[in-house]
């Protein structure tokens, strides 16, 4: 094994692979910083150029370029409010609230810096669990593929708000993302829900969009009535902390290392998506504040919120490229088109990639480890420059960001009915924020929704009652349900710790 | 915004402009367009792969050398696809579609949702001939499709949506063969049903021979049935049409193995211009006998044949027009579904 993952670095090290890997990450760079150009539809324009490439150049040129993006696209989340890829909203709580604060420098440096020990332990990670992997991924049939989405649901409702009321404002929320992923035509019959007649609607609502509204507009209109800069309200000797960034993700570095394999998981199992990685490490973040207090300063710039979710988003890539290797099964969208690269290249991706083809296998993983090394030493003199656009007044950066914000949701079925949806999340988000319901679960429950509707039916239809017994299932039954009660733990042993200070009190 | 309805008005303007000059010299350009397939199924399938392969050498069959793309819309078995073009694609000759094979049964039955009328469409033609097997995980002791009849439990057999490949023809076999089986159907692609395979969760899986290949030579499953077909590769494999005892029985499997006759057909929406429609015709007919094309697509495990668009549409025509009899015991035995 040993050998084989050398033998991969050397393939990648050839210049012919090196050239092409720097000319996907350059591609990746841009293809991240402006919106609406998606990674994944970047992927797929790209694809034909592999004809004719040996296999370890075609995916060091497509795997360097895929690898940036996810990368890049988080910049806009930090920097402006808007999720550069539709599921990197993760990063819009505390990464947006530390800019407003000033601290944009401090939250781009972390970013970059989770992003990379990310994609090195993602790396390493799928490098010693080759062995492993297709007993791993085998054990996940559709019952547990069920409950892992409802148990996603349930951590981001429960982590959302404080007490037995924020437990149920979180649930509701995500509630609320179960039916809105109901939308369109059902995956059994075919049969139409709540399209209301509109043809737009029978795809369902679009996660970009929704996502974008949800998050970005509530900011940009709250900006128009500030009439100040992002950063208005900060000294601005602070902007340029990308070093205390840096180091913050070394101050949290279990934190950094657990989420990073968080996002190697949920990029292993096929059909959760990538989107789910950020967030679940973003509620695990949160979940590591010890105190209530602690807890209550995720959303308003906790630098851990943003070091979690920088950490998956880069580990995940690594994860995902598993079950597209292993058993030509993609995890993520990006994913299904590199397959069409196998088939191009000649490459059937089966279990013969992680025997007779280790070697290509591992120069995958080695491409992943080298382009984030080249995109993080690009990024990083570029940071101080970026954070500060954070100064610029209101009146001439929102328009930029509408922008901004309309191509990235008009790109995702090219149609108004995404600039609609857009508009329409953007008012239910900012009513959200004001009436303090939490979005994330609502993100997720719709992310999941699709997922949590088809393997409920197939459990079902294929196991009757049974498939409750398994024991991957009851595992999970129990996670969630202790997922949902830590809130009241905690609620209870405060209280009880109080009483028992007053009791030492009243005994001076 | 303002841009972007600039820029759709230039695209529109360019494409009447286009249209106009193309009829007044008898010849469409495609220069500098961009022309979409529209795949009705999600990456890694079968569909997705003839749909790119077709896109990579289109271009240069058509005049102008445009740039050819492929878009998944994948849903209810290709019927989001199919309204899409039929009600919503502009129908310039710009979207083509490229849908589950089956789906003029969803017509024959009158399936809800489905909104485009299969003689209207712009028949493009096929590149590529289909033959649907049923398989099940090699590591099952059943050698002949007739052990099923004994299978206990009975065999769970994965599939996406009713009118699918996947759905439909386990269920015409369960019907006539009297197989033992069950379709638990709701995954999302072809790619998930394997995986579902390979950790024991289904037992088998019917499809196009052409996405069950790889998967039959690497052992994880074996093939048992396949629709009327001379593939070479399927020489020893029955056909159900022989299988079935009753002539009834064999009418309706001949039925269903008609759209095997179309292969994969590319179309265009109801309103495409003729000459847009000719010009795509004559370009999927030397498409066929490209060397360069041929090649790859075997090399992806596709049989070239070449199907016309006359042909597509005669074929579906044939079937609508089915005798009462046949639709009726073809139309009773969808309700057998579970």
């Amino acid at each position: 094994m040993v050998e084989a993952l050398l033998d991969g670095l050397l393939r990648v090290l050839q210049p012919n692979a090196l050239l092409y890997m720097m000319l996907g990450v350059f591609i990746g760079f841009w293809v991240g910083i402006l919106p609406g150009l998606g990674g994944t539809v970047t992927l797929a324009l790209m694809l034909p150029f592999v004809y004719g490439m040996e296999p370890v150049q075609a995916f060091a040129f497509l795997l360097g370029m895929h690898s940036v993006v996810a990368t890049t696209g988080d910049l806009t989340s930090i920097l402006f409010g808007i999720p550069g890829e539709g599921l990197s909203a993760a990063l819009v709580l505390d990464g947006y609230a530390m800019t407003k604060r000033g601290e944009a420098g401090r939250a781009l440096g972390a970013n970059l810096m989770s992003s990379l020990i990310g994609a090195l332990v993602g790396a390493a990670a799928l490098a010693a669990s080759i062995p492993v992997v297709r007993p791993l991924v085998l054990s996940f049939g559709a019952p547990e593929l069920f409950m892992l989405a409802v148990m996603g649901i349930a951590f981001i409702a429960s982590l959302s708000g404080r007490g037995a009321r924020g437990l149920a404002r979180g649930v509701a929320a995500g509630a609320l993302g179960l039916l809105v992923s109901s939308v369109g035509q059902d995956p059994q019959a075919g049969i139409l829900r709540y399209t209301f007649g509109q043809l737009y609607l029978w795809s369902g609502i679009d996660i970009v969009p929704a996502v974008v509204g949800l998050f970005a507009l509530p900011e940009i209109l709250d900006l128009m009535v500030r009439r100040t800069s992002i950063a208005a309200t900060a000294p601005t000797e602070k902007l340029t902390g990308v070093w205390e960034g840096v180091r913050d993700c070394f101050r949290h570095f279990g934190l950094t290392l657990r989420c990073s394999l968080i996002g190697a998981f949920i990029g292993i199992m096929p059909g959760l998506g990538g989107g789910v990685a950020q967030w679940m490490s973003y509620g695990h973040a949160v979940q590591s504040a010890k105190t209530a207090e602690e807890r209550a300063r995720f959303g308003k710039g906790d630098v851990r919120g943003v070091v979690g979710p920088g950490a998956a988003n880069n580990s995940k890539e690594g994860g995902a490229l598993i079950p597209t290797v292993a058993f030509g099964v993609p995890g993520s969208s990006a994913m299904a088109v590199l397959l069409g690269g196998f088939f191009l290249t000649g490459l059937v991706p089966g279990p013969d990639m992680l025997t007779r083809y280790l070697p290509v296998t591992y120069s995958m993983v080695w491409t992943l480890v080298l382009a984030n090394v080249v995109t993080v030493a690009l990024c990083f003199p570029l940071l101080p420059y970026l954070a500060r656009l954070t100064t610029i007044r209101a009146t001439r950066l929102v328009p930029f960001l509408l922008l901004l914000v309309f191509v990235g949701a008009y790109t995702s079925n090219n149609s108004w009915g995404d600039i609609l949806v857009a508009v329409a999340f953007g008012i239910l988000g900012y009513a959200m924020v004001r009436f303090g319901w939490p979005r994330a679960p609502l993100v997720l429950g719709l992310v999941l929704g699709d997922i949590a509707e088809r393997y409920l039916w197939i459990s079902v239809a294929r196991y009757g009652w049974d498939w409750l017994g398994r024991p991957g299932v009851a595992v999970l039954i129990l996670l969630t349900v202790s997922v949902l009660l830590v809130p009241f733990l905690q609620e209870w042993k405060q209280r009880r710790a109080g009483y028992a200070f007053r009791e030492a009190a009243h005994a001076d | 915004m303002v841009w972007g309805r600039r820029i759709g008005a230039l695209v529109t303007v360019a494409a009447v402009l286009s249209a106009f000059a193309g009829s007044a010299l008898g010849q469409v350009s495609f220069a500098g367009k961009t022309v979409v397939i529209l795949v009705g199924n999600p990456p890694g399938g079968g569909y997705d792969r003839l749909g790119r392969v077709v896109a990579r050498h289109l271009g240069r069959h058509l005049a102008g050398n445009p740039t050819v793309v492929v878009q998944n819309m994948p849903g209810a078995a290709g019927v989001v696809a199919a309204n899409h073009l039929y009600h919503v694609a502009r129908p310039d000759g710009l979207t083509l579609g490229l849908f589950n094979q089956n789906m003029v049964f969803g017509q024959l039955l009158e399936v809800e949702g489905l909104r485009a009328d299969m003689r209207r469409w712009q028949w493009v033609g096929s590149v590529t001939r289909e033959t649907d097997v049923f398989t099940i995980r090699a590591d099952l002791p059943y050698r002949h499709v007739l052990d099923l009849r004994r299978a206990e439990p009975p065999l769970a057999i994965g599939a996406t949506a009713p009118g699918s490949g996947s759905y439909d023809f386990p269920l015409v076999l369960k019907a006539f063969l009297k197989l033992n089986v069950r379709i638990v159907s709701g995954y999302p692609g072809r790619s998930d049903i394997m995986l579902a395979i390979e950790r024991r969760e289904l037992d088998g899986v019917a499809g196009s021979w052409s996405s069950m290949k790889p998967f039959a030579q690497r052992g994880l499953v074996r093939v048992l049935v396949k629709t009327p077909s001379d593939n070479p590769e399927l020489r020893d494999v029955p056909s159900d049409v022989d299988l079935a005892a009753e002539p009834t029985h064999k009418a309706v499997l001949q039925l269903h193995a008609v759209p095997n006759r179309i292969g994969r057909p590319f179309v265009l929406p109801p309103g495409a211009p003729a000459d847009v429609v000719r010009a795509y015709r004559e370009a999927f007919r030397k498409l066929a006998d490209d060397p360069a094309f041929r090649a790859e697509a075997e090399r992806l495990g596709f049989e070239v044949v070449y199907t016309s668009g006359e042909q597509c549409l005669r074929i579906v025509e044939e079937v609508l027009a089915s005798p009462p009899g046949v639709v009726r015991i073809f139309k009773s035995f969808f309700r057998f579904g579970e």
